[in-house]
């Protein structure tokens, strides 16, 4: 027998991808929707030691330094957790920040009305760029000088005439600087404020590049101060 | 007149470069992702210009609901030697130990929910009742357990914690946080908690600041004055 070769058939060899392209499609909306691609960024924060100071180790703050900045919300009337019973806070209406400076001395006069009350009321809008606003223009005021400094580093930084590095460490440093005037900040907070205005307080000090801040419990001459002033200005206490 | 007959054309489509797109995408996607940790409370972080990440190792979440009920959850290092599963493991038998020695009913755990609990990640229960759950867990009855740490169906969820200063008789909340310090042998992980970078308070834009401040108060109390808030991007206007 002569040998024949077998002729092989060239088939087109077509494998259909639809059915594929279908189940990686749904496994990628399953990966989308499952994922978080957005990381949370963090607020480092340091409160002060719980330790009892010795009066004479304390570092006293310079009265024209200080600026106390004491957050409250006006909300809505409380209600009651179905589960539990416990009173709820109501949603909150308004924001509110109480200001003052220095120190707080207060007297009161024969009907228990303050007399030297100097605490003052300020919005958290930041306003513009160009026009800052209530919380942010007090504390660009108070920290100018440093604010100004931090500025033109940045339009240094901005035109690569240094590496990220340098520009962090100057910044500090120029944060630091104890020759320029730079305001501390105390933040307080009634029950009643929310954490997204705590949270948003401390921003503020990041953005005007204040860097003493503390976080203090309200004191009895605070909340006599901010309930005498919703009683001579009306809200909601 | 014979009719026109139309040609039948074969309607192919080629997917094979669709194909390779939708798993060109899909590598992406499972490479990049992290996996959304469920939670007990969906709690809407505030956001902040703040720009350092949250680490994704030596991590302790503190989740603060508006309600004031406290989870917890930890990530080990990435290096297995100190995992996840096994910091866990040993943060519940050194938690069991101190627990044992404030509290007169003492608590223990089989060596079954031992290594259940080294699985789950978040702890939102009181310990005498842990047990519960993680028989549930182990079990694999999930949303039977997961209804016992939800605040909204059961009133008892969540970490016990109260305004408390005094170390000698902690509270459970305290327990539990103590107990990081002595987490055996990675060193990272301690310098992470006193550097404050380990520890990240989260909570929802609105809850109230009292509830928040019982939070800050009892970590101050446990010398953990340092710590990070976790918030969402914000661009700067």
């Amino acid at each position: 027998m002569a040998k024949e070769k077998v002729r092989q058939k060239k088939m087109t060899v077509r494998v259909d991808f639809t059915p594929m392209v279908d189940m990686n499609m749904l496994l990628i909306t399953f990966f989308m929707l499952c994922t978080t691609m957005i990381k949370s960024q963090t607020l480092q924060i340091s409160l002060p030691s719980n330790d009892k100071v010795e009066q004479k180790d304390q570092n006293k703050v310079k009265q024209s330094e200080a600026i106390t900045f004491i957050l409250d919300s006006d909300r809505e009337a409380p209600t009651t957790d179905k589960l539990t019973g416990q009173p709820v806070k109501g949603k909150v209406k308004k924001d509110l920040i109480y200001y003052y400076e220095g120190q707080a001395d207060i007297a009161a006069d024969a009907s228990g009305a303050l007399t030297n009350n100097k605490l003052k009321v300020t919005e958290f809008d930041p306003g513009t760029a160009d026009e800052p606003a209530g919380i942010r223009k007090i504390l660009m005021e108070r920290n100018k000088e440093v604010v100004k400094q931090i500025a033109e580093l940045k339009e240094h930084w901005r035109n690569k005439e240094m590496t990220d590095e340098q520009y962090q460490d100057r910044a500090r440093e120029i944060r630091n600087d104890s020759t320029l005037t730079r305001p501390v900040v105390i933040i307080k907070a009634t029950p009643d404020a929310s954490y997204e205005n705590l949270i948003s307080v401390l921003d503020e000090m990041q953005i005007n590049s204040i860097s003493r801040y503390q976080i203090d419990r309200m004191t009895a001459v605070d909340s006599a101060m901010v309930l005498d002033y919703v009683a001579k200005h009306g809200g909601h206490k | 007149m014979g009719r026109v007959k139309v040609k039948k054309k074969d309607v192919f489509i080629d997917m094979t470069a669709m194909s390779d797109v939708t798993v060109l995408l899909l590598t992406f996607f499972m490479l990049t992702s992290t996996f959304l940790q469920k939670e007990p409370v969906i709690v809407n972080t505030p956001s902040s210009v703040a720009e350092v990440k949250v680490p994704d190792s030596n991590l302790v979440t503190v989740l603060v609901s508006p309600k004031g009920k406290v989870f917890l959850s930890l990530t080990g290092s990435k290096d297995s030697t100190y995992s996840s599963e096994k910091m866990r493991l040993s943060l519940l038998e050194s938690v069991t130990a101190e627990y044992n020695k404030h509290y007169k009913t003492p608590v223990s755990f089989t060596d079954q929910q031992k290594v259940t609990f080294a699985r789950s990640t978040v702890i939102g229960l009181p310990i005498s009742k842990l047990g519960e759950y993680l028989d549930l867990l182990g079990q694999n009855k999930v949303e039977k357990a997961d209804e016992l740490t939800d605040p909204e169906k059961n009133p008892n969820a969540g970490i016990p914690i109260d305004m408390n200063e005094d170390l000698n008789n902690p509270n459970e909340f305290q327990i539990w946080m103590n107990a990081l310090y002595d987490l055996p042998g990675d060193a990272a992980f301690y310098d992470d908690i006193i550097s404050g970078k380990a520890i990240a308070l989260k909570a929802d834009k609105s809850t109230p600041y009292d509830v928040v401040q019982v939070v800050m108060d009892n970590l101050q109390t446990l010398k953990m004055n340092k710590f990070t808030f976790m918030t969402a991007l914000k661009t700067e206007k």
